[in-house]
């Protein structure tokens, strides 16, 4: 490509200089979480710090409940993600593996619903769940994110890639039809099923928006939605609120460093599919 | 256990793919079903195992009507042209996995199924997973699996069509000794008329849906009840040779075929006139059948091949390779009349009935 | 072969779909219906439920609302310096990471690390980063002698903030999908060219750029529609205020404040219904040129 009209050492220039802009706030933030106050505040800034000021971390979750939020976020990401792939399998199975009647009805319209953002759907799930009693509890945090189209389309793909035979050779076998998808497909899938599990951890650990919304007590609170309150309680305790952040941040950078190549698959075959 | 197929008839959309067929499979038989591609074979194997569900019509195993029993009730065994065995799962899981759904203890799931690894010689293959094994051994894999529960009928499904040549010669052995040795009814799918002459005892011949012989193999070849088995049965195809009903035979010198001179004069229609390749000779002048120039010759393994002219079509004929013939000669070929087949031009069907061939049913 | 649909296959594939179906019926496809009923309410009990009088009230109501206005424009604003920018960015990075170099797969590591933290932890990150007297950004500048900028305070300034989050967080995707799409154009087209005697500008210009042209297409769509939909980074960065005097008031952030603090859910579901056609007509668009673009390949 262009790599005579820049020579390879300019590349690497460029790209470490970008990198380090990529990587400047997280390191940053490790930094200003382990100072003392008096070093946050210090010109020019101090990089590493002469102490390290663990307790930030821990002070921090005794201003505000961050431990519940934690557990607030763990509980709401896996149970969705569970809810999701349990869903998402089903309904891919039934796409790529039965004919019925309307399928490609039903298809061609839960596709079209994709492009409705989440934001529009917002007011009227809000009202939805206020009539069912759900407000301020998990189940408006986790029922509503435990099936999606975007997944389905993906698992569908993934299975029609799976011979036909491979389902015929099990029902001979005495497999019905359930068992085949769980001992057969399920397996076979696992690549397909770890993306789409890894990426939906990721949207729901982040999501904001709709806690923020659907939840009232400090109790119900997710980490992000937590995280945005304690910015008035930590006021200018930057240690203290890099520490929180952090926090947030960093159960999701170690997930990524662990399954890289899944989430680039899944990521990648988003858009290229579009 | 015979197998009785009653006016089966199979759509798929608004496309017969199996039309009335009526049949019995009997018990202990090794059965080929034999067409070009798109003729029903397969939809009708897929029917015996109850994957697909005929559109109208009855199967019968024994007494018992199982039209409606779905696959995974009907114990039979079947072994697919891709193989179909499960990617993630060893070779021992995979023959293992009919009898874990059987919920067979796993014990003795495991004793069975390397009993049967032994029975197809894949013992040391055990623990392999299918992506690295050979087509030859993953097709033995899954004969063991289609095998391991009993069953009662086994389905094979272009079996050997992925195979390379010599494996599959190797193979159509072990699939007629396994089925030997335990005693199985077989269905066995091919567009391999050699395959299936070579290792059946019955041969269903079929055609656009529609059954068109079902007999023993030699009957089949000797006796095709049809211009199409005629011309689907054998290689190099039989020689076809129209005549036209009540005009001198120009292409035919009848001297001494006193049975054709009669069945020509018989019938009061157009008659085509079979001749296998290798059932011609050369022959005196006087008592040939048909001659022309020699314009091309072969010889394929221990016979001689050649193309005469004759008017304005070629003749194949298998010769004996101490003839001495050259390309350029004129050529005088015989047969023995009996290996003459006669059929209607215009409906193709058989015109003298022998022994051991039949029509639909058998 | 597909075996014909039957009342038995058509009861099972229901069955299959039903827990799917019931999550999406509930909460994606009835919620379509009722956002754009909801908009025409133009007298509601949110209480008691009561729907007192319908109309476009609403949405001759938001149009005329000064901060509406401002919404769209910041919005657009939003866009029009988000995308190009971080198109450029990671169109660059992407060629330099599709090189034969060492540290490939590391570089694209941190490229991508922004995409999967969160939006809100890392704007608060920012925020300390913009931070007027003690940030890292004004320090740097400092350098250059330049004056520290009020980042966050300055409504001058809010935007160019705002944009300079959102471009370092989103450019990882966007490297991504680039990076696949180079990676499935053919190394035979540029043997081709380099046969031909064309440089390696013109390659670029004559192979690759035509070449990545639909996947650079879907990611500009992509970043179209989702800068439409930017929320959390100003909540985060501005304390859970749109920005000094409403500079960083986007149609999302107008959407909340009418449904989630004013309570005006007729008001807020208008806007909402706004905001859905103008993604709808970028998603026709991407589906219609989309198509078009298909036969370059």
């Amino acid at each position: 490509m262009r790599k005579e009209a820049l020579s390879k050492s300019t590349i690497y220039i460029l790209l470490s200089f970008g990198a380090i802009l990529m990587l400047l706030p997280f390191i940053w933030m490790i930094s200003t979480s382990l100072k003392a106050p008096n070093e946050v505040m210090a010109l020019p800034p101090v990089w590493i710090p002469s102490e390290l000021h663990w307790e930030n971390y821990t002070e921090a979750t005794e201003i505000a409940p961050f431990g519940r939020y934690f557990v607030n976020s763990v509980i709401i990401t896996i149970l969705s993600t569970l809810g999701e792939l349990i869903t998402t399998i089903l309904a891919a199975y039934a796409f790529s593996r039965i004919n019925f009647y309307g399928r490609d009805v039903v298809f061609a319209i839960l596709l079209g619903t994709m492009m409705v953002p989440s934001e529009v759907l917002m007011i009227p799930n809000f009202v939805t769940l206020s009539d069912l009693g759900w407000i301020d509890t998990y189940k408006a945090l986790i029922i509503p994110w435990t099936a999606s189209i975007f997944a389905i389309f993906l698992l569908r793909q993934f299975f029609l890639g799976i011979p036909k035979e491979l389902s015929y050779a099990a029902k001979v076998d005495g497999c019905s039809e359930f068992k085949f998808l769980w001992y057969v497909m399920v397996p076979l899938a696992k690549p397909a099923l770890i993306t789409i599990a890894l990426l939906k951890i990721i949207g729901s650990w982040n999501s904001f928006l709709w806690p923020l919304i659907m939840t009232n007590s400090t109790e119900m609170r997710t980490l992000p939605v937590g995280l945005t309150a304690f910015t008035t309680e930590a006021g200018i305790q930057y240690g203290l609120l890099m520490a929180a952040s952090a926090m947030v941040i960093l159960p999701m950078v170690i997930i990524f460093f662990l399954m890289q190549k899944y989430i680039v698959a899944g990521v990648t075959r988003a858009g290229l599919k579009g | 256990m015979d197998i009785h197929l009653r006016n089966i008839t199979m759509k798929f959309q608004d496309v017969y793919a199996v039309q009335n067929i009526n049949t019995t499979i009997k018990s202990g038989q090794l059965v080929s079903l034999l067409g070009p591609s798109g003729c029903g074979k397969s939809t009708t194997l897929m029917l015996l195992s109850g994957l697909y569900k005929p559109t109208s019509g009855d199967i019968y195993f024994g007494d018992k009507n199982v039209t409606n029993m779905e696959a995974e009730d009907r114990k039979i065994g079947m072994v697919f042209q891709s193989y179909a065995l499960y990617p993630h799962l060893s070779v021992l899981k995979n023959i293992m996995f009919p009898l874990r759904m059987e919920k067979v203890p796993k014990k003795e799931a495991k004793e069975r199924a390397q009993a049967m690894t032994k029975l197809m010689h894949i013992e040391h293959l055990q623990d392999r997973k299918p992506g690295q094994l050979s087509g030859g051994q993953q097709q033995r894999v899954a004969i063991a699996r289609a095998l391991v529960k009993e069953p009662k009928l086994l389905l094979l499904d272009e079996p050997l069509s992925n195979l390379d040549a010599r494996l599959r010669l190797e193979m159509r052995e072990e699939i007629r000794r396994i089925q030997q040795e335990i005693g199985i009814t077989a269905v066995f799918v091919t567009h391999d008329q050699e395959e299936a002459l070579s290792i059946s005892d019955h041969v269903l011949l079929m055609k656009d849906g529609v059954i068109q012989q079902h007999s023993k193999p030699q009957s089949m070849y000797r006796y095709p009840c049809n211009r199409f088995a005629a011309k689907f049965l054998g290689n190099p195809p039989i020689n076809l040779i129209e005549t036209k009903h009540g005009q001198t035979q120009e292409k035919l010198h009848l001297h001494t075929y006193n049975q054709t001179k009669q069945i020509l004069a018989a019938e009061q229609r157009d008659v085509t006139i079979g001749l296998r390749p290798e059932d011609l000779y050369v022959s005196s002048k006087e008592n040939h059948l048909i001659s022309g120039q020699v314009i091309h010759m072969e010889t394929i393994g221990r016979d001689t091949m050649i193309r005469v002219q004759l008017q304005e079509e070629t003749v194949r004929a298998l010769i004996h390779p101490d003839a001495t013939i050259q390309v350029g000669q004129t050529c005088y070929l015989g047969i023995k009349e009996e290996n003459i087949h006669y059929f209607n031009t215009e409906t193709g069907i058989r015109l003298t009935s022998h022994e051991g061939g039949s029509g639909n049913g058998s | 072969m597909d075996l014909n649909p039957t009342k038995k296959s058509t009861l099972k594939g229901y069955l299959y779909l039903l827990p799917a179906l019931l999550i999406l019926i509930t909460f994606n496809i009835y919620p379509i219906i009722k956002s754009f009923v909801m908009s025409l309410y133009t007298d509601f009990d949110f209480f008691t439920g009561e729907v007192f009088a319908y109309g476009f009230g609403n949405f001759v109501e938001i149009f005329q609302d000064p901060n509406f206005r401002i919404a769209i424009v910041n919005t657009v604003i939003f866009v029009i310096g988000v995308v190009p920018l971080s198109i450029v960015l990671s169109l660059i990075i992407s060629l330099f990471l599709n090189s034969k170099i060492k540290f490939r797969g590391a570089f694209r590591t941190i490229y991508f690390l922004p995409y999967v933290t969160s939006v809100v932890a890392i704007s608060i990150v920012w925020s300390w980063i913009f931070h007027y007297d003690y940030g890292l950004l004004n320090y740097f500048l400092s350098w250059f002698g330049i004056d520290p900028i009020a980042w966050l305070r300055d409504p001058q300034y809010a935007m160019p903030a705002l944009i300079i989050v959102s471009v370092w967080k989103g450019l990882g995707f966007n490297i991504m999908i680039m990076l696949a799409g180079l990676q499935t154009i053919d190394e035979q087209y540029y043997l081709a060219a380099k046969v031909d005697g064309a440089s390696a500008w013109h390659r670029f210009k004559s192979v690759t750029l035509p070449l990545l042209s639909p996947t650079l297409f879907f990611v500009s769509i992509i970043s179209i529609i989702n800068g439409f939909k930017v929320f959390d980074e100003i909540f985060a960065l501005f304390d859970g205020r749109p920005g000094p005097g409403n500079s960083a008031l986007t149609v999302v952030y107008y959407i909340y404040q009418k449904f989630y603090e004013e309570w005006q859910f007729g008001l807020a579901s208008a806007a909402a219904f706004v905001l859905f056609i103008i993604i709808f007509l970028f998603t026709i668009i991407q589906l219609v040129l989309g198509k078009k673009f298909v036969h370059y390949n």
